[in-house]
């Protein structure tokens, strides 16, 4: 505790390379949360999630992304002081005591999208979007956060891994190994989580890698080099069962509360072809946010009874 | 008339609530047993028994301890399972008919409105708890007798607007119909188009072999191509034209308006996409088709850098923000 400006008061979570404490900021009596990262375990330096993590978060500034207050060295460890917040997507979702109303769902995606149009408009893949990782603040904001796995959009000639994503959210060029993919990657993860919004269970639960496959072709069709050129190059295509893409009579039946300008927004969000498949840009200026009802105001959307 | 009698006889009776307390049927013999009530006590006998002891004119109820002189026809069926829940709606549905005023009546003074409705709320109340039945009744009988004439317009405006909302609802039943229809319609006149220029081809194409018609190959296809793409389709512009009429139709705009107008005072700020941040001031336009980069070019053809997604406009969009980045930006006025 040596940071005279914060204080650590409660631990409320460990993961494999850091330590999350509540705490307070002392000057002005703001709530924060301190992300301790144990570099003094690692021999190698600090590890690669933590370097990202600064690296993007000092760089970004936006009401729907997480913000990073300071960051401080305290007995050879590196402190991430961020802004508290208390609860995510994942926990409202999965609390059966909540309700929520397509309009809170039509502010949740809006925000959503805000915050990572303005992550890819600085030229960054967040590459880790899951309910869990979109926070949402004490006055109902969605917060972007979660840098481990994000990176700078890479020059045309570098070589990404495919290995990204939570397996539930990983876009089907990731599936099949990709190696120069874009924005698309995100665009697809927020789109699964619309739909999961919707339906309050998680969209496309693979059990591993060669099921997800399964999962998601058999929910949304196997792309063919018709929809989606080349797609028969990447190794592994051919083994794959054919499934016809679902109609739009099969979705209605599957999001019976969803209109039409949600299901055109899942639909362009779900696309196969990462070339055809919407922008965050694309997304925001949908009819499905301009159509009634108007998105809930984020601070009236009540998260526990 | 108390809730407290109903109970105290009910616990007799009631151990099973499959049972008709009165003939002992049971509803795992009979299956489609059937209970009945009457709004005088509330007591459940079952279908038969009702049909057995009233049938023959007003009788005494067959409840032991219960005095009431019942008739058969003013039995009816239980909707709700809590007996005291049916006859407050009961007493709410006799005393609403007849209290049956709308804030337009009162020139839309709320106060006088909201006085009026905590009036007929005491009566309900009291009702229902058995306070002064009698006086109660009579204030309901005094205030039919004198505003008789107003009774009868509300009991017909809301009657109109009960009407109103069933026409709206079998319209857009219709509607909806109408759309999947001719969705279907599309669906099926596409595939009977695709099957259609198939033959064709293959048609003219044995044709042109047979040496009757010259003609390039890729002609033919092209032409028949063109020919189904023309055909589209009738039923297409209808349903464009239908989606139109949804769009316009009178009951919608109805309720869009109601919806804008309860909206407005809460948002203030106009909705944006962006929420207003969004530069449209840049720099540069980027241009379609015109750079010529010999790297990214050939990079575009390889099937690796397709399949996965690669754009180069990404590319130049970043090159070119990089390159114009800071211009324009005064560093001693940021520092300010």
């Amino acid at each position: 505790m040596s940071n005279p400006n914060y204080s650590k008061e409660k631990k409320v979570g460990e993961g494999t390379y850091a330590v999350v404490y509540l705490g307070k900021q002392l000057a002005s009596g703001k709530s924060i949360a301190i992300k301790e990262i144990k570099t003094s375990e690692f021999k190698d330096g600090l590890d690669m999630s933590a370097i990202r993590e600064v690296k993007y978060l000092q760089e970004l500034d936006h009401p729907n992304v997480i913000n990073m207050i300071d960051i401080f060295m305290a007995y050879d460890n590196l402190n991430l002081v961020l802004e508290f917040l208390p609860t995510d997507l994942e926990v409202v979702i999965k609390d059966q005591n909540v309700l929520f109303t397509p309009a809170d769902i039509k502010a949740w995606m809006l925000m959503t999208l805000r915050g990572v149009y303005h992550v890819h408009r600085n030229f960054i893949l967040h590459r880790d979007l899951k309910p869990n990782n979109l926070l949402i603040s004490p006055d109902g904001i969605i917060k972007v956060a979660d840098f481990g796995l994000a990176r700078a959009v890479p020059g045309p000639r570098e070589i990404l891994t495919s290995n990204v994503v939570t397996r539930w959210y990983r876009a089907p060029e990731l599936l099949f190994g990709a190696k120069h993919y874009t924005y698309a990657v995100d665009v697809w993860s927020i789109g699964v989580i619309f739909a999961e919004l919707m339906l309050r269970i998680p969209y496309l639960p693979g059990q591993d890698d060669v099921n997800q496959m399964e999962v998601t072709f058999r929910a949304l069709g196997t792309p063919t080099d018709k929809v989606w050129p080349e797609v028969s190059t990447f190794p592994g295509y051919n083994k794959l069962q054919i499934y016809p893409p679902p109609s739009r009579d099969e979705l209605r039946k599957r999001f019976i509360a969803a209109t039409e300008n949600a299901l055109t927004l899942m639909e362009n969000m779900l696309m196969m072809n990462p070339h055809t498949r919407w922008t965050t840009a694309q997304c925001l200026e949908c009819d499905y946010f301009r159509e009634l009802p108007e998105p809930s105001n984020p601070a009236d959307i009540k998260l526990s009874k | 008339m108390s809730t407290q009698m109903i109970t105290g006889t009910m616990d007799d009776y009631d151990d099973n609530k499959d049972m008709c307390p009165i003939c002992k049927t049971d509803r795992y013999l009979s299956p489609d047993l059937k209970f009945l009530v009457n709004p005088e006590c509330y007591h459940k006998i079952c279908e038969n028994c009702v049909d057995r002891i009233f049938s023959l004119g007003p009788a005494q109820c067959p409840y032991k301890h219960c005095d009431k002189i019942l008739r058969k026809n003013k039995f009816k069926t239980q909707v709700f399972d809590d007996v005291a829940v049916e006859k407050e709606v009961d007493i709410r549905k006799r005393v609403f008919n007849v209290f049956n005023k709308t804030l337009e009546d009162f020139n839309d003074n709320l106060e006088e409105y909201n006085k009026y409705l905590e009036d007929v709320e005491e009566i309900v109340y009291n009702l229902d708890h058995g306070i002064d039945v009698e006086k109660t009744e009579e204030k309901l009988r005094t205030y039919e007798e004198l505003n008789k004439q107003l009774i009868l317009n509300n009991l017909e405006r809301s009657k109109q607007a009960m009407e109103n909302f069933s026409q709206r609802q079998q319209f857009e039943k219709d509607m909806k119909l109408k759309k999947k229809l001719l969705e279907r319609q599309i669906e099926e006149e596409e595939r009977f188009n695709k099957e259609w220029a198939k033959k064709e081809i293959v048609n003219r194409l044995s044709a042109a072999a047979a040496g009757t018609a010259g003609g390039d190959t890729n002609d033919v296809i092209e032409g028949v191509r063109n020919t189904v793409k023309l055909k589209k389709s009738s039923a297409r512009r209808k349903l464009e034209e239908l989606n139109l009429v949804l769009k316009n139709n009178p009951y919608f705009a109805n309720t869009n308006m109601a919806g804008a107008g309860g909206a407005h005072p809460r948002s203030s700020i106009p909705y944006t996409p962006f929420n207003g941040d969004r530069d449209l001031h840049q720099r540069f336009a980027l241009q379609e088709d015109k750079y010529s980069d010999p790297l990214v070019q050939e990079l575009e053809k390889r099937s690796d850098y397709t399949a996965s997604g690669f754009r180069s406009d990404y590319v130049y969009e970043r090159v070119l923000t990089e390159a114009f980045m800071g211009l324009g930006c005064v560093i001693s006025e940021e520092r300010a």
